[in-house]
């Protein structure tokens, strides 16, 4: 008992980075970098692109505004820019002549690879000894002296902005990515604790469960989460298990019963027959019925070991297409005689059309003959069988067996079918007490039902009704 | 085969002391078929593994083979159809744990003659192998003759000693079956398998309702009667001696 408990709580350690909870963590937190590196790069992105065009905008708008200037006011203007409001929106302006060279202004140099356009352009600038730099121009032709247009006026803006933004959000990505991922693992950490514990309660229960406890359960709170829901399922499953072992419990001590009658008869006739020593007919009709009670044991063990062979088998290869009024046919031809000899009415209702069905032959009319069977058996004379196939308008088959016998009272429908259920009407008739439990297992692998009923109401003798409803698919 | 000199024969049939090839793996089973098969008068041989019976059924001379399914080093099928590749053509008797149909035609496909299920009743086993011993009558055969008993099978017609008598349908086709195999036990389980196609034995004693409305109409009062009850293993057509 400490060996299991060791190896759990062991267990239970280790597989904290393995659980589920936890795994899911880590992605999550791989996920909330991405989608933090997708944020920042979008809000720099946008940024930049604003920031952008409104150096753009800035250099046209006051280039526009200087060119309409008088070429002396113009020279004077770039002249003095650094003392004029011109210095905060520009970093730098000058006037070259058509040859590129400088006559006024800050920029000492026409830089490499402007272009005179209305667009601006950006361009590095590597001063010697100093870092390059970005800026960005706008060169644009203005009047000369001489009246003609023979100047030309550069205006500059530094990308200093930019670039302080982008600096910005690549600091904040990074600064706010640790506390994130911090966060999340610390509460991926504690939700695998917690899913873990939970685990870990079910994993004692079920050892509980293995140990032969098999009353208890898996704990089921109110939480309905997907554990919540399996551990419900589960206890679903416990349930109908522990009652399917009590029922072959009771299976059990039934066939140990049902067997133990007929052998104790069989032990008594023989402890008999030894004492008879001069008759011999006697001896003989003493074994003879000796061996019927062992007939009687040898039908139990035989129709139980059918239903476990149908019931495990769940084969479908004899499965064809039948007509299923050929089976009924059929079956009259077996019972009809000893259905006369009862006086008992057996009758297929008149149908004119062929009632498809993929089945077991065999198997089906095993059913049909348990059927037909118990019907005659529990109709006392005068009485009647009446045996009926047909489809539904939705191509489902069916098939009825009625009955004028004593009936089944409704709340023995459904005992009926279960193992070695004898009505207490019925203890005089002889039989396993298997029969109906075959039909049902034969009927399950069929995907079919029974549905069983009465002929008549307020009778002595109300009858009883079996149908078997075939799945539409079975038709087809 | 269907002379009326037939119930003179012996009751094992043409054969004395038929030899039988035994492959089964389970002791128990095996001690205690041989026992009763050697009671019976038969001379059995016994294997135990495929590979040991497939010797025997190759070299040895067997007037009947009961097989196993289930056996160590060779399947009972493949050994069946071993048997069978080499044109040896004595009948098979397949023995079964499995009654599921489909195993049924398998061992049939295979090569065997007839199928039975574990477990089985010693009369059920002894009757098979004496209607496997005695084949049936040859089915282009047009008239069935048992002792005062003929059957016309284009007519569809019984004369018991010229005396017509009327049969319905179902108790004429028990009857066809019996005449076919005169002197040989047919158990109910048989008759059910091959006279109505019933795979499985109904606990209700159904079989002897048709023989006794079947013997009614071909036994009179008076005259020796050709069916008879075997006691503990079924039914058999016989004339008395």
């Amino acid at each position: 008992m400490s060996r299991p408990d060791l190896r759990l709580s062991e267990l239970f350690r280790a597989d904290l980075f393995r659980t589920v909870t936890f795994r899911l963590t880590l992605a999550f937190v791989v996920a909330i970098i991405a989608g933090m590196a997708l944020q920042f790069g979008l809000v720099y992105g946008q940024m930049n692109g604003y920031e952008q065009q409104r150096s753009t905008d800035l250099l046209q708008r006051e280039a526009a505004l200087l060119v309409r200037e008088t070429p002396a006011q113009l020279e004077y203007e770039v002249r003095e820019r650094s003392k004029t409001d011109l210095r905060v929106i520009l970093n730098g302006a000058a006037l070259f002549d058509m040859s590129r060279n400088l006559i006024a202004g800050d920029i000492k140099k026409w830089p490499v690879g402007l272009e005179v356009s209305p667009r601006t352009q950006r361009l590095w600038d590597a001063p010697p000894g100093d870092t390059p730099y970005e800026m960005r121009y706008l060169a644009v032709e203005v009047e000369g002296v001489q009246g003609n247009r023979d100047r030309i006026l550069v205006l500059a803006r530094s990308l200093h902005m930019a670039n302080e933004l982008r600096y910005i959000t690549k600091r904040a990505a990074l600064m706010s990515v640790v506390p994130v991922v911090a966060f999340a693992l610390m509460a991926g950490i504690f939700l695998s604790h917690r899913a873990l514990r939970r685990v870990k309660e079910m994993h004692e229960a079920i050892d509980r469960i293995m140990d032969g406890d098999l009353h208890e359960r898996l704990p089921a709170g109110r939480e309905r989460d997907d554990i919540e829901r399996l551990a419900v399922s589960v206890n679903r499953m416990l349930d109908r298990l522990e009652h399917l072992l009590d029922e072959i419990r009771d299976v059990g001590n039934d066939i140990a019963h049902d067997l133990r009658t007929p052998l104790a008869r069989v032990k008594a006739r023989l402890e008999r027959v030894s004492a008879i020593t001069n008759d011999p007919t006697a001896l003989h009709g003493a074994i003879e019925r000796a061996t019927q009670d062992l007939e009687q044991c040898f039908s139990v063990i035989t129709a139980l070991l059918r239903i476990g062979e149908i019931e495990n088998g769940r084969r479908r290869a004899g499965f064809a297409m039948l007509d299923l009024r050929e089976l009924l046919v059929g079956v009259v031809d077996l019972y009809e005689p000893i259905a006369e000899t009862q006086d008992v009415l057996l009758r297929i209702a008149e149908s004119n059309r062929p009632v498809p069905l993929f089945g077991d032959k065999d198997l089906l009319n095993e059913v049909l003959v348990n059927l037909v069977d118990n019907a005659i058996k529990f109709t006392p004379a005068p009485g009647s069988v009446d045996l009926s196939v047909g489809q539904e308008p939705n191509g489902a088959s069916w098939l009825r067996v009625a009955d004028t016998g004593i009936g089944i009272a409704e709340e023995e429908r459904r005992a009926v079918m279960g193992r070695f259920y004898r009505s207490d009407k019925s203890r005089h008739v002889p039989g396993s007490g298997l029969g109906l439990s075959l039909v049902s297992a034969i009927l399950r692998l069929h995907g079919a039902s029974l549905e069983i009923g009465a002929a008549r109401t307020n009778h002595a003798l109300p009858g009883a009704v079996f149908t078997i409803h075939f799945p539409v698919a079975a038709t087809a | 085969m269907t002379s009326g000199h037939e119930h003179a024969a012996p009751e094992r049939g043409a054969i004395l002391s038929p030899r039988v090839l035994l492959i089964e793996d389970d002791d128990s089973i095996a001690a205690e078929v041989v026992e009763e098969l050697t009671i019976r008068g038969y001379e059995v041989t016994r294997a135990s593994t495929g590979i040991e019976g497939l010797d025997h059924a190759c070299t040895g001379q067997f007037d009947l083979m009961i097989v196993d399914r289930m056996l160590p080093e060779l399947d009972g099928l493949t050994v069946i159809e071993s048997v069978r590749a080499q044109r040896i053509n004595i009948p098979v008797l397949v023995l079964s744990a499995l009654s599921a149909v489909d195993d049924r035609v398998s061992g049939l496909k295979a090569g065997g003659d007839d199928y039975l299920t574990k477990p089985f009743a010693m009369e059920e086993l002894a009757a098979r192998l004496e209607a496997l011993l005695r084949r049936p009558t040859d089915s282009r055969v047009t008239t069935l003759r048992v002792g005062p008993l003929e059957m016309d099978l284009i007519d569809r017609k019984v004369f018991r000693s010229g005396q017509e008598i009327e049969l319905l349908p179902r108790e004429f086709r028990l009857l066809e079956y019996m005449m076919r195999r005169p002197d040989t036990v047919l158990t109910r389980t048989m008759l059910l398998e091959d006279v109505w196609n019933y795979r499985f034995v109904p606990q209700t004693n159904l079989v002897d309702v048709h023989i006794g409305k079947l013997r009614r109409k071909i036994d009179q009062p008076g005259e020796p009667p050709l069916i008879h009850s075997i006691r503990g293993a079924g039914f058999s057509l016989r004339v008395p001696t």
